[in-house]
């Protein structure tokens, strides 16, 4: 019986964890590996990781990043946290068809994202001719390729990600629980403050942390939009890497090191604080 | 003068007539249970009287006032749901203060209403615990004094005991029923659990389709149904056609109508009052319930079901015939 | 309880008009003769497409991307399934092992990925074809694992194999011919999401190979400087596709069991 089994999982598993094996754990020991080596040495060192917390250029990438994710999150969360509420408030096949909806428009990301804004807010965008047509005074020395252009754009990829991951934590506050409050002479108001809010804020500060982790790693919105340009984490590694000339790898594996711990973390916490969302449910 | 009176209350959920112009009234101090199948709209006439759902016509008087255009939070009644609906995120503790805290009651007062609250339901030593960590009656007894601890003027249970497993609910419905009589307060209690209905209420309401199918104290309900829908709800009576009850009892037994209801437990093995109707059947199965063994019966082509307390010393088997005697008061005509 | 339905209503059209001018906008772009001085378009025509549809550099880079996406799907469900299977229902003590596993592509953005992959396999000779084959492997295993352990979860697998071992089928008779007709619908959706997240990676793509196989978003990239409007005919193909897939989930997850996933973006 039992050597049975081990046939057939030994059949299965083998190639499954060969695979997993080669093109995601390797990789990752190789990279942590490399990020201690100097470039043309053979003994470890702390140099790459001294390299990118003293070099100005390196932290303002890291920064800049820090900061774009964390603007974009934060006004990302702000309106998902209203329209993932109204969503509840839908009928269920509505409600099914929302989802539906803003989940397609999660997939717009990337390249074709980048090019919708150009088409919008570029330099001959649609939205950038209006703005000069009517004379709107601030708008019509709006930059895409900035800084605020980037906060824009990642806003948008991020508004329906956080709708989808609020949007069940909203569905597990009890309609009984209103009721409740309503008749123990809570108002409406009263009972957001004091139960609803409180339920739901650690599912809040959850899915921060994964929308910071994906604005973070994000790649190709950034690079389609300002290639090389615009110094962010992200785009900084894939030059060190990719560059013909400047191709710096191990450089560019202790800034990656240092992007996949960041996530990790922001992933742990996020699982940390689900579980306090799911435990009040038990 | 009733304390909670309901006049002609009707809703309709689109084409579904849930209450159909129902009325009823209830004195202070009485604890009564609306029973019935699910979906008879027992629940919905509980949340009405809440005002958590908006009936289309009628009128809803608690203690001489008019609720029916008032806002739940106003009309001074308690609720304990099915599915305990404690707050998840406050302890025991605070969930009781939680309505007295809302009325802006101050700190000493609070503290000592929770206190004696807890006392009263019995949660010591679980002041500080979250409704997590209770267990289901625990949990209950929580949300008891939850909707008690603001001294409602009537207090509504929507199930209350449904989730529980059968050893617990038994207590719990003591001290329901204990609490109750202590405090003096009114409670309207649904179920749909017959047994549970005739331990605990003063009065049943019997629902069917949205309206009071009867209503009375538990003897008078579960030994005078006045309908198939009752006698079927409240026991395992047996409902007879005239011609078939004929066909037990003999030709001129001289009923009048044309349904009747006879309890299992009214077919006695001895003669008790000498005026008994004699009745032969033929043993088809037996069953022991417990403390209950119950016969299927046959008389000609009739079948019937007889049950009596056990007795371990009597061994009745299948193919043996049985003679029984019937009173004639215990044949109740049904509409 | 009187809720303001209204706001509601309009919190979600404003939303989902946000979300949605981005794609009008570039929907009537790829129609559009000219658009770069009027608020409006100049004239309407179907010139972009048809012109993208004749471009051999269109067709080759779209042939490259569903050998690519197809082949990489491929071999992923036929050794996934199989083995998501053997340890949820044979190996069980390990599945917790198996959800940490299948957590650590979401730690990895495509970027850092990229910089592993190439400090082991640039100069190891495997074509990095193979390798952005075997790093998209990586990429949809959390898709197909919550897919699979779904599908096995709700069709009751274990008792299922039993039930059939009871009655004397091997352990792959009984895999093969009870759990995978059950499983199907539920690994059809989990696919076809897999296969739309691989249909718009880039950053794998760019950095592992580049021009050397062009994919269709490293061609969608390199044409957004040259011509605007081809590009915006190639943005709207793709979201057609992604729409007419998401449509094709939906129906399988109606008659499946899955209901819809929280998923990451392909940013």
């Amino acid at each position: 019986m039992k050597k049975k089994t081990n046939g057939f999982l030994w059949l299965t598993a083998t190639p499954f964890f060969v695979l997993i094996i080669g093109f995601l754990f390797l990789p990752f020991i190789a990279m942590i590996i490399s990020s201690f080596k100097k470039n043309g040495e053979a003994g470890f060192s702390l140099f790459n990781y001294t390299e990118v917390f003293t070099n100005k250029f390196y932290l303002q990438a890291i920064g800049n990043s820090v900061l774009i994710s964390f603007t974009a999150s934060l006004i990302g969360i702000l309106v998902a946290v209203f329209v993932a509420y109204s969503f509840t408030k839908f009928s269920p096949k509505v409600q099914e068809r929302l989802l539906l909806l803003a989940n397609m428009t999660s997939n717009f990301a990337g390249v074709p994202l980048a090019f919708a804004y150009i088409v919008l807010l570029g330099t001959s965008g649609l939205f950038t001719i209006l703005f000069n047509e009517l004379s709107i005074g601030f708008l019509q020395g709006f930059n895409l390729y900035s800084w605020f252009g980037l906060v824009i754009i990642y806003i948008y990829f991020q508004i329906p990600l956080a709708i989808m991951l609020l949007y069940p934590i909203y569905l597990g506050i009890e309609k009984r629980w209103k009721e409740a409050a309503t008749l123990l002479g809570a108002s409406p108001l009263q009972f957001w403050l004091k139960i609803g809010i409180p339920f739901i804020l650690p599912g809040i500060a959850g899915t921060f942390s994964i929308l910071f982790a994906n604005a973070m790693g994000a790649y190709a919105t950034a690079y389609a939009l300002v290639g090389s340009n615009f110094n962010l984490l992200p785009i900084r590694i894939g030059a060190l890497i990719s560059g013909d000339i400047f191709a710096q790898p191990e450089l560019g594996s202790a800034l990656a090191v240092f992007l996949g711990v960041s996530m990790i973390i922001a992933l742990l916490i996020n699982e940390w604080l689900m579980r306090l969302v799911r435990r009040d449910l038990a | 003068m009733s304390f909670l009176t309901i006049n002609n209350l009707s809703l309709a959920f689109g084409e579904v007539n849930v209450l159909k112009e129902l009325s009823l009234s209830i004195e202070e101090g009485e604890l009564v249970t609306l029973l019935g199948p699910s979906g008879c709209g027992k629940s919905t006439l509980l949340r009405s009287i809440a005002g958590l759902v908006d009936p289309d016509n009628g009128s809803i008087v608690i203690d001489d006032k008019e609720v029916i255009s008032m806002n739940p939070k106003d009309r001074e009644v308690g609720m304990v749901f099915q599915s305990y609906a404690l707050f998840p995120n406050l302890t025991v503790e605070d969930n009781i203060a939680f309505g007295l805290r809302m009325k802006k009651l101050n700190k000493t007062e609070i503290e000592k209403k929770v206190k004696s609250m807890i006392d009263l339901v019995g949660l010591n030593g679980k002041e500080r615990s979250y409704p997590r960590e209770l267990s289901g009656g625990q949990q209950q007894r929580a949300a008891l004094a939850r909707a008690l601890v603001v001294e409602p003027k009537v207090l509504l249970l929507d199930e209350p005991l449904s989730a529980l497993d059968a050893q617990i609910r038994a207590r719990l419905q003591n001290q329901i029923r204990d609490i109750q009589q202590k405090l003096g307060i009114t409670m309207v209690f649904v179920t749909h659990d017959q047994e549970e209905a005739m331990a605990i209420s003063d009065r049943i309401f019997l629902m069917n389709n949205g309206e009071i199918a009867q209503s009375g104290s538990p003897v008078e309900i579960y030994t005078r149904p006045n309908s198939e829908f009752v006698a079927r709800f409240m026991g395992h009576y047996n409902v007879l056609h005239a011609d078939e009850l004929q066909q037990i009892v003999g030709f001129d037994a001289g009923f009048q109508g044309s349904l009747f209801g006879i309890r299992p437990e009214a077919f006695t093995e001895t003669n008790i009052h000498g005026d008994g109707i004699e009745v032969t059947g033929e043993v088809q199965k037996v069953s022991l319930l417990g403390n209950v063994v119950r016969y299927q019966l046959k008389t000609g082509t009739q079948h019937f079901s007889a049950e009596h307390l056990h007795r371990s010393q009597e061994y009745t088997k299948s193919g043996d015939v049985k003679t029984l005697y019937l009173s004639k008061e215990d044949v109740i005509p049904l509409t | 309880m009187k809720e303001n339905m209204r706001t509601h209503k309009i919190i979600v059209t404003i939303t989902f008009l946000y979300l949605f001018i981005p794609l009008l906008a570039t929907f009537l772009y790829s129609l559009s003769t000219t658009w770069n001085k009027t608020i409006l378009p100049e004239g309407l025509t179907l010139k972009w497409f048809v012109d993208l549809y004749n471009d051999p550099r269109f067709i080759d880079a779209l042939w490259r991307t569903i050998q690519l996406t197809g082949g990489t799907m491929i071999v992923s469900i036929l050794i996934m399934v199989p083995a998501i299977f053997a340890i949820t229902v044979y190996a069980p003590k390990y599945e917790k092992w198996l959800q940490t596993i299948v957590l650590f592509p979401y730690a990895m953005p495509g970027v850092v990925a990229a910089v592993g992959l190439l400090s082991i396999y640039s100069k190891s000779g495997i074509p990095m074809v193979i390798v952005l084959a075997g790093s998209y492997f990586v990429l949809i295993l959390p898709f197909m694992y919550q897919g699979v352990r779904n599908s096995l979860r709700t069709v009751n697998a274990k008792t299922l194999v039993e039930a059939a071992e009871l009655l004397g089928a091997s352990r792959s008779t009984a895999f093969w011919k009870v759990i995978v007709p059950n499983i199907t619908p539920g690994i059809m959706v989990s696919s076809l999401l897999s296969f739309s997240v691989l249909f718009g990676e880039f950053v794998l793509a760019n950095i592992l190979v580049g021009g050397s196989f062009e994919t269709i978003q490293i061609y969608l990239y390199r044409r957004l400087r040259e011509s605007g409007h081809l590009s915006s005919a190639i943005v709207v193909s793709y979201f057609l596709l992604l729409l007419v897939l998401s449509w094709i989930m939906v129906r399988f997850s109606r008659r499946g069991t899955l209901k819809l996933k929280k998923k990451e973006p392909i940013v």
